[in-house]
C-alpha cells in the first residue's frame, strides 16, 4: 500500500496501470438489448452455454464476462456471426441461482470490439480489443446535447403525464455526452438495431444526432397515442355528459312533481287499455307489451314500435259492433232508391236481414258480385250498408300479390303494419262493418305469397272468427263482417275461393233499364255537377235512346254517365255565356255536343250474301252480334282462319268445316269443291281476340251456306257449341247475348235446347219480342237459318 | 467513478473525468476528530497492494482491486454479493490535504486514513 501524495494525476485504479487492451473474455450473448458502459442491467441466464460463460466468469478473479447482443434473437446457439461486433466488458455485480437459470447483475464497464472467438466450447470465449467511448467535444456536440434533452424531456411528458418525472434530476449530473446517450438509449428502450448503434457509435455527435432522430420519433408515436387516447376519452365524456343531463332533467322534473314524459305515456297508455273492452287473451298480451314499454327507454329503437303496437291493440273494436237496422222496409226502401233494377240482388240482401232478425247471431254471408264494369257493383255495396245500418269499408284487391298486405307484417320488420283487412277494421270502428273487396277477380300472385291463399281463411266462416293478423298477432273476430267481393269475371277466381262465395251476377242493363237509370239517377246528378236546373236542361227521350245506343256500347252505365256529363257541360257553358232560353237536347243536336256517333251500331244486315251467319258473342262489357263470313279460295288450299282467335275457337270452327265436309251430300254440295278450293274464315272485328265454342254451329251455317250458295236468313243469329256428330251444346251468356241482338235488331234466334232454362232470366218486357228456336242439332239450326237448305233438309229432317 | 463529497448535505456528484470505469464504490464513513478527520473504508478482502490512497488539494481518492481469490478448485457459485475488481472512492474535505498530514491504517478489513491539520 502507498500513499502518494505528488500533484500530478496518478491512474486512479490500481488494476488499470497493467490493464492490457486485448483480453480474452466468456461471451455471454443477450438478446433484443444492448448492454451500456456505466449501466447495471439484470439478466436471466438459461442457455447452456450461456451458464457456462457466467461459471467461467465467476470462477475468475475479476467476474468479468462479455455481454454481446445477438442479431437475432431466436437463434440458440450463436456463432461469431451471429454476433455484433461491438459489445461490453460487464462485472458480475451480484448472481444467484435459480431453478434453470441464473439470475445476474451486470455493470457494463467498458465498450469492447471483437477480434476473434477464442473458444466455441463449451462456451464462447472472445478475444476483445477495448475501445474506449468516444470524448469529442464542441459547440455542435454541446447543441445536440441541448436539443436531446428537450426532446428527452417531451418524451417524458408524453409517455407519463401523470407521473411526471423529473429528467433534469435523472440525468442532470451527468456531463459526459455519450453517457447521457447511453442512459436516454436504455430509459426509452429502443429497439435493439438502434441501441447497437447507439453502442457503437465513433463519435458523440454520431451518437448524439442518431438518438435525436429516435427519439423524435418517439415523441411522433407517443403524440399520436396520446391524440387518439383523447379523442376516446372526449367520445366516452360527451356519452357521459348526455347521461348525466338526463340524470338531472330527471330530477328536476321529479323536484317540479312533473313526471318524465316516458312514464307518462306508459300510463295514459295503461289507462286506454283499461278502458276498452276485449277478450281477456288479448289484454293479457297488451299487459306484456306495457310492461315491456315501461323497462325499454323512449330511445330505443322497440320502444316506438311496442307504442305503435299498443296504440292499435286498443284502437281495434274488440267488442264494438254497430247495431243493425233490422226493418225489412227501410231496407227495401233504401236499396228501391239507390239503385234501379237489380232484383235479385236486392232481394238476397233483404232475405239476409230477415235471417239476422230472427238469428242475431247468424253467420254474415260472403256475396260475390260479377259483373260488367260499371254496373253499380260498388254503390250497391254502400246502399247495402246504409240499409242495414253498418258501417261500410272498401279496398281493392287488384294487383295485389303480396300476401303480407292482406295479413301484415310481423313486427320485426321495420315499418311493419297490420293488413289491409285490419286496417279497415279500425277505420270501421265496428266488428260488423260491410268491407268490399274489390276485384277479387284480379288479385296476383308472385314469389312473395299468395294473397288468394290468405283470403280462403278470412272468407271462410267456420275459420275467420279467429283471425290472426301477422303484426296483431291476436285473434280477431271476423265473423260478424258482413264481406261482399266484386269481380268482372268469375274465370280468374281461384276455385277454392270461389267455392266459399255466393255468387251474384249483374248481368249488365238493357236498354230500358238504361234509359230508366239514366233519367232517375244519372241525369239529375250531372245536373247538379255542372250547376244546371232542371228547368234549364232536359233530354228527350229520342235523344236519350240515341245517345244509348249510338255513343255507347256497354254492359254498364260509365260511358253513358260520362256521356250525360259532357252534354250537360257544354249547356252548362251556354248558361255561363248568358243564354237564358232553356235547353232541350234533341236528337239531332247530339252531334253537335258529342261529335259524330262513335259506335255504328251492330245493326241487322239488311241482305247477306252466301258464306256469312249472324253470330252472338259475350264480351265482358255484354254481349255482341257478330257476323261471321267465309269466303272460298279457288286454287287455294284447307281452312284459313283469321281474326284473333283463341285455340277453343279454332277448333270449334274446324269440327264445324269437318261436319260440313262430312254431310256434303246431304247438304247437296259437290265434295270435289273441298279438294279444288281452300276456304278462309274471319271474324270481324279483326283486332278484337275472341275465343270460346260459341260460334261453333255460326261456323257450320256460315260454311254450309257458301258450299250451296245459299244465303242464310239475316234475322236470325245463332249461339251454340258444334260437335262433330252434329250436336249442339248449351253456352253461356245468353241473357247478354240475347240483349245484344235485340239492340241490334234482330228478332230470331237460335239456342241450343239446353239453354231454354236462361231465358227467364230475361227481362219479361222483351221475351214476346222474339223468336226462340231452342234446338238439338246442327240440322235444325241450318233449317232455321238457310231457308234453301231446310226445303232441302225436311225430308230428312222429317 | 469519482465522487466529491460535500460533508455538509453529503450531495454527490458524478464525475467526468476520463479514467477506466470501476465496478463498485466502497462503503466509507468519515469522523471529525479533535485535530482533523478520520475515514474509514470498507475493503475486506483487497490485498493491502491492491490498495492506493492519493491525495491532491483538497480531494482524496482511494482506488483498487478487490480479487477474488478465495476460490476452491471444483466450487462454483451459488450466490454472490459481494461486488469484485475495480473499486474508487473519491471524497472532498474542506482542507488542504497536501498541507496535512495522513495516516493510513488496515484493521480488520477496514481502511483508516487519519488526517491530522493541527
Amino acid at each position: 500500500m502507498s500513499l502518494p501524495t505528488d500533484p500530478k494525476p496518478a491512474p486512479s485504479a490500481g488494476a488499470s496501470d497493467d490493464a492490457p487492451l486485448m483480453m480474452s473474455l466468456p461471451v455471454l450473448p443477450i438478446k433484443n438489448t444492448a448492454l451500456f458502459p456505466h449501466l447495471l442491467m439484470p439478466l436471466s441466464v438459461g442457455r447452456p452455454a450461456s451458464i457456462a460463460a457466467v461459471e467461467s466468469a465467476l470462477a475468475s478473479e475479476g467476474k468479468e464476462i462479455l455481454v454481446i447482443a445477438q442479431r437475432d434473437a431466436s437463434i440458440e446457439s450463436p456463432v461469431q456471426s451471429d454476433l455484433y461486433t461491438y459489445g461490453t466488458k460487464a462485472v458480475v455485480r451480484k448472481m444467484s441461482r435459480g431453478e434453470n437459470t441464473i439470475e445476474l447483475l451486470v455493470l457494463g464497464v467498458e465498450r469492447v470490439m471483437v477480434l476473434k472467438l477464442d473458444q466455441t466450447d463449451p462456451y464462447l470465449v472472445a478475444r476483445v480489443r477495448l475501445a474506449p467511448l468516444p470524448e469529442d467535444t464542441g459547440t455542435e456536440v454541446e447543441a445536440l446535447t441541448r436539443s436531446v434533452m428537450d426532446l428527452a424531456a417531451k418524451a417524458v411528458d408524453l409517455a407519463q403525464p401523470q407521473a411526471p418525472v423529473d429528467l433534469g434530476q435523472l440525468i442532470a449530473g451527468e456531463q459526459r455526452p455519450i453517457r447521457l446517450v447511453h442512459l436516454l438509449a436504455s430509459m426509452f428502450s429502443l429497439d435493439l438495431e438502434k441501441e447497437q448503434t447507439l453502442l457503437e457509435a465513433q463519435t458523440c455527435a454520431d451518437a448524439l444526432r442518431l438518438l435525436h432522430s429516435y427519439l423524435g420519433h418517439e415523441v411522433q408515436v407517443l403524440e399520436l397515442r396520446n391524440k387518439i387516447a383523447t379523442e376516446a376519452r372526449s367520445e366516452m365524456s360527451k356519452e357521459q355528459r348526455e347521461y348525466l343531463l338526463r340524470q338531472q332533467m330527471r330530477a328536476i322534473q321529479q323536484e317540479l312533481g312533473e313526471r318524465n314524459p316516458e312514464q307518462a305515456e306508459v300510463d295514459l297508455l295503461a289507462e286506454r287499455l283499461g278502458k276498452v273492452d276485449m277478450p281477456e287473451e288479448v289484454r293479457k298480451e297488451a299487459g306484456r307489451e306495457l310492461a315491456r314499454l315501461e323497462r325499454l327507454p323512449s330511445a330505443a329503437p322497440d320502444y316506438h314500435v311496442i307504442r305503435t303496437y299498443l296504440e292499435y291493440v286498443i284502437e281495434l273494436p274488440w267488442r264494438i259492433s254497430t247495431a243493425d237496422h233490422l226493418e225489412i222496409a227501410h231496407a227495401r226502401q233504401v236499396l228501391d232508391e239507390d239503385h234501379f233494377a237489380l232484383k235479385e240482388v236486392k232481394q238476397r240482401i233483404l232475405e239476409q236481414l230477415g235471417v239476422l232478425k230472427l238469428n242475431p247471431k247468424a253467420k254474415a254471408p260472403i256475396l260475390c258480385f260479377v259483373g260488367p264494369p260499371g254496373t253499380g257493383k260498388t254503390s250497391l255495396g254502400h246502399s247495402i250498408a246504409r240499409s242495414m245500418g253498418r258501417k261500410f269499408e272498401r279496398f281493392s284487391l287488384g294487383g295485389m300479390h303480396d300476401e303480407a298486405e292482406l295479413r301484415g307484417h310481423r313486427r320485426t320488420y321495420i315499418g311493419a303494419m297490420p293488413g289491409r283487412l285490419i286496417q279497415a277494421i279500425r277505420r270501421a270502428a265496428a266488428n260488423n262493418p260491410v268491407i268490399m273487396l274489390d276485384e277479387v277477380d284480379k288479385l296476383g300472385r308472385d314469389f312473395r305469397g299468395d294473397p288468394a291463399s290468405a283470403l280462403l281463411e278470412v272468407l271462410d266462416p267456420e275459420q275467420n272468427n279467429s283471425f290472426r293478423d301477422n303484426y296483431l298477432d291476436l285473434p280477431f273476430d271476423l265473423s260478424k263482417v258482413f264481406f261482399i267481393t266484386t269481380a268482372n269475371t268469375l274465370d280468374t277466381i281461384p276455385r277454392p275461393l270461389l267455392d266459399r262465395m255466393e255468387v251474384i251476377r249483374l248481368p249488365g242493363y238493357i236498354e230500358e233499364e238504361k234509359i230508366e237509370i239514366a233519367r232517375r239517377y244519372l241525369i239529375p246528378r250531372q245536373l247538379t255537377g255542372s250547376g244546371l236546373t232542371a228547368e234549364q236542361f232536359a233530354i228527350s227521350p229520342d235523344a236519350l235512346q240515341t245517345l244509348i245506343r249510338r255513343y255507347t256500347r256497354e254492359a254498364g252505365l260509365r260511358r253513358l254517365e260520362r256521356a250525360l256529363g259532357k252534354v250537360a257541360r257544354k249547356a252548362a257553358l251556354r248558361f255561363a255565356e248568358g243564354s237564358t232560353e232553356p235547353i232541350t237536347i234533341r236528337v239531332e243536336d247530339l252531334i253537335d255536343y258529342l261529335g259524330p256517333e262513335p259506335f255504328t251500331p251492330e245493326e241487322m244486315r239488311k241482305k247477306l250474301p252466301p258464306g256469312v251467319a249472324p253470330g252472338l258473342a259475350w264480351t265482358e262489357s255484354g254481349g255482341e252480334v257478330l257476323y261471321i263470313e267465309a269466303s272460298l279460295l279457288p286454287e287455294g288450299k284447307g281452312l284459313t282462319l283469321t281474326g284473333q282467335l283463341g285455340e277453343v275457337m279454332q277448333e270449334s270452327v274446324k269440327a264445324a268445316q269437318t261436319y260440313v265436309w262430312a254431310h256434303a251430300a246431304t247438304l247437296g254440295v259437290d265434295p270435289s269443291v273441298f279438294a279444288k278450293t281452300g276456304v278462309h274464315i274471319h271474324f270481324p272485328a279483326g283486332a278484337v281476340p275472341k275465343d270460346g265454342p260459341s260460334a261453333g254451329i255460326t261456323a257450320a251455317v256460315a260454311l254450309a251456306s257458301l258450299y250451296t250458295g245459299n244465303p242464310a236468313r239475316s234475322d236470325t243469329a245463332m249461339t251454340g257449341e258444334i260437335t262433330l256428330t252434329g250436336l249442339v251444346l248449351p253456352i253461356g251468356g245468353v241473357k247478354e247475348k240475347v240483349l245484344a241482338a235485340r239492340r241490334a235488331g234482330i228478332r230470331r234466334i237460335v239456342l241450343p235446347r239446353a239453354n231454354g232454362k236462361d231465358l227467364r232470366d230475361l227481362p219479361e218486357e222483351i221475351r214476346p219480342e222474339i223468336e226462340f228456336i231452342l234446338v238439338d242439332r246442327i240440322e235444325q239450326v241450318l233449317e232455321a237459318a238457310i231457308p234453301a237448305v231446310a226445303e232441302q233438309l225436311s225430308p230428312v229432317a222429317a | 467513478m469519482k465522487e466529491r463529497s460535500r460533508i455538509v448535505g453529503l450531495i454527490y456528484y458524478a464525475s467526468s473525468q476520463a479514467a477506466p470505469a470501476t465496478a463498485w464504490r466502497p462503503p466509507m464513513d468519515i469522523y471529525r476528530t479533535k485535530n482533523g478527520w478520520l475515514l474509514k473504508f470498507e475493503l475486506a478482502g483487497v490485498e493491502l497492494e491492491d490498495i492506493h490512497v492519493y491525495a491532491h488539494e483538497r480531494t482524496l481518492t482511494v482506488s483498487g482491486v478487490r480479487r477474488d481469490t478465495v476460490l476452491e478448485p471444483g466450487a462454483s457459485y451459488y450466490s454472490m454479493e459481494i461486488p469484485y475488481n475495480r473499486f474508487e472512492r473519491a471524497v472532498e474535505l474542506p482542507c488542504d490535504l497536501e498541507a496535512a498530514h495522513l495516516e493510513a491504517e488496515c484493521r480488520n478489513g477496514i481502511l483508516l486514513i487519519r488526517v491530522i491539520t493541527e
